[in-house]
């Protein structure tokens, strides 16, 4: 805890007064990037214009951006309340936002390297519910970042209070915050009866870590792919034919073609080690755990993000190994949330990028602690490297090798008391695992030449994200039983399922 | 066993009206196609395979039409909606009540004029892609409101 703690506000506020400078910052590298070549080029390329107009130029360009910003800054605010929180910004088209707690799917405190320097974050709010509807609070000081979120997901979880801080005086020390219903503290019960006692801020849920991923593993997993083997012979082929070109350079006059060539080889050079570089600046640091308010991803080299899905959020999960990934045994896990299809996809969608076995089952014990199986980690292992019907598995029968030459033995289903496992792929293995309650809706559907062999394909229709569960190539009557049974488990699994305030239900 | 349809359902066909709605869209792209192939075949020689081949192609549609929305159907059951369709690619889609976000009924001009409605439902998933086109249209508005009642009835969260 700091020294002045951080609540969140409940009046119409302002976000930190730092916004546009941070929203600018960019713009003015840029522009002082410009200027600088500007500037460079002059003796050779004899500039138009002379020094001192360039440089007003630059200026007023930067005091115009930095302007704008201000006035952005000045009608951007935010407030929570007990069911929402609310959010106005824009000067041209105004928006009044409310993100309905009831429906919150998940919170994340992202940190851009230039606001993470200075110790500021933004605060991402995901609520269900169409597009556009997710709340983006930036940038805020990083303690008032988390005593956002954290009265967020304390308000979202069903502690219900006019001050949820209640518990959050005895020290900051609790590990989760106490309900209303709770005995308050006799000193705070003496100095106020009546009047409305000082908030308090909500101290974050405690967490256990359950895994990390060593920054070792994670460089491996990245060399190990196919991103930086096609960044390997393109970068060999682009040397050689640098190294050609020096060879004939002084008796070939067709330098033209051959050095378009290499410019676009370089620009493939430099857009595959982007990708990489993505994977490793998302994914270094990568830690997930668990807290009473859900689960809690943190990961990122510059920029960084802490995400918080409560429970009952995941909508789906995906299990893959590519195909190099073999030898080391290592894992991917990805998951689907409600809210996170407008962000980027991949980086928000990852729950383990590169893990072992070990990592793979406690990722997906993260989001399903009870697989509702007899024997979790035996049903899981048959999933990642399992075929045909082994261990209750329904497959895909042998006449379906003609849609699947590959991977048709891999294709097949089970369900257990609370998920769908899906499985596929040989090169690719991958499984999904759907939770009965998060089902949206089911379809069966066949092709002609699938009616010719008795074969359908079932749908599992997800939330909007990385994943899109599809059973294929089924026999007929195998499909049609499991589109009946799923109808129904789903239905079983809606009416046990976990509340929308998840701990409305404990607290009563 | 040909096909997915549990015992004890009645499916309910969709307006035979949708047929004859698509069949005009159909040939008023078809006809003027046609037109130019005859104009083109009385020119002589091998051009009569012209408007041949596209009169063929066009009764080929227009029997595939009459075909599909025949076998577009819909039925709700206690706690979910299905709905059938395609001859050649058949699908059916199983929505349950506490799954929809919300109902859409929309008709066009030609669809209006013919007294039907396409009702679409949407749940939180963009892979559902479940509608009945050619309801009767005040079958339509009684079934959007049945919908609604039902799924709020049974509204479960995301």
């Amino acid at each position: 805890m700091t020294a002045t703690p951080s609540v969140a506000p409940r009046e119409w506020t302002r976000t930190h007064p730092v916004t546009p400078f941070i929203h600018v910052i960019r713009t003015v590298f840029a522009l002082m990037a410009v200027y600088a070549i500007e500037v460079t080029q002059r003796p050779e390329e004899g500039g138009t214009l002379p020094g001192f107009v360039l440089f007003a130029i630059a200026c007023g360009a930067i005091a115009i951006a930095i302007g704008w910003a201000a006035a952005e800054w000045r009608v951007n605010l935010y407030r929570i309340g007990d069911d929402a929180v609310y959010h106005k910004h824009g000067i041209v088209f105004h928006q009044h936002r409310q993100a309905r707690l009831d429906r919150l799917q998940a919170v994340d405190i992202i940190q851009p390297f230039i606001a993470r320097v200075f110790g500021f974050a933004d605060v991402k709010i995901d609520v269900a519910g169409g597009r556009e509807s997710n709340v983006s609070i930036k940038y805020l000081k990083l303690e008032d970042a988390d005593a956002l979120r954290n009265e967020v997901l304390a308000l979202a979880a069903g502690y219900r209070s006019e001050h949820p801080g209640a518990a959050g005086g005895v020290g900051g020390a609790v590990a989760v915050p106490v309900p209303v219903g709770a005995t308050p503290s006799p000193t705070a019960n003496a100095a106020s009866p009546v009047a409305v006692p000082p908030r308090v801020p909500v101290v974050a849920a405690s967490e256990r870590v359950l895994y990390r991923v060593p920054g070792g593993r994670l460089v491996g997993s990245i060399l190990v792919s196919w991103s930086a083997i096609a960044l390997l012979i393109v970068a060999a082929v682009t040397w050689m034919i640098v190294g050609a070109i020096g060879d004939e350079a002084t008796s070939s006059q067709d330098f033209g073609s051959t050095g378009g060539g290499v410019t676009a080889m370089i620009v493939w050079v430099i857009s595959l080690g982007t990708v990489l570089w993505a994977q490793l600046n998302n994914n270094a640091n990568f830690s997930a755990g668990i807290a009473a308010d859900g689960i809690r991803l943190s990961h990122g080299l510059l920029d960084t993000r802490r995400q918080t899905v409560p429970p009952g959020r995941v909508q789906a999960l995906v299990v893959k190994q590519s195909l190099l990934w073999r030898g080391f045994d290592w894992w991917k896990v990805s998951l689907n949330v409600a809210g996170y299809h407008e962000q980027k996809q991949e980086t928000v969608s990852t729950l383990l990028p590169v893990g072992t076995r070990q990592d793979a089952l406690d990722a997906v014990w993260l989001v399903l602690p009870d697989l509702g199986d007899p024997d979790p980690a035996g049903t899981i292992a048959t999933a990642m490297v399992g075929s045909r019907a082994e261990n209750g598995f329904t497959a895909s029968p042998t006449r379906s090798w003609i849609f699947d030459p590959l991977q048709w033995w891999r294709r097949g289903v089970k369900a257990t008391d609370r998920a769908l496992l899906i499985r596929k792929g040989w090169l690719l293995r991958e499984f999904y695992v759907i939770p009965h309650e998060r089902t949206q809706s089911l379809a069966i559907r066949q092709g002609p030449l699938q009616r010719l062999l008795g074969l359908a394909t079932i749908e599992v229709h997800s939330t909007r994200g990385v994943i899109r569960p599809v059973a294929a190539h089924l026999a007929l009557e195998d499909a049609i039983a499991l589109i009946e049974d799923q109808a129904r488990r789903a239905r079983e699994g809606r009416a046990r399922q976990t509340p929308e305030q998840w701990m409305a239900a404990v607290t009563g | 066993m040909t096909w997915y349809s549990p015992p004890g359902v009645t499916w309910i066909r969709v307006s035979p009206r949708l047929a004859t709605a698509r069949l005009i869209c159909w040939w008023a792209v078809a006809l003027p196609v046609l037109a130019a192939g005859i104009v083109l075949g009385l020119n002589g020689g091998a051009w009569w395979a012209l408007p041949a081949g596209v009169l063929v192609l066009a009764l080929w549609i227009s029997w595939i039409i009459v075909r599909q929305v025949s076998a577009h159907a819909w039925v709700e059951r206690e706690d979910d909606l299905m709905v059938r369709r395609g001859r050649i690619f058949r699908r059916v889609t199983v929505v349950p009540y506490g799954r929809m976000q919300f109902v859409d009924v929309a008709s066009g001009p030609l669809a209006r004029a013919f007294g039907i409605a396409r009702v679409q439902l949407h749940t939180a998933s963009p892979g559902s892609d479940a509608h009945i086109a050619g309801v009767p249209a005040e079958e339509a508005a009684r079934l959007r409101d049945r919908l609604t009642t039902r799924g709020e009835a049974r509204l479960a969260g995301l």
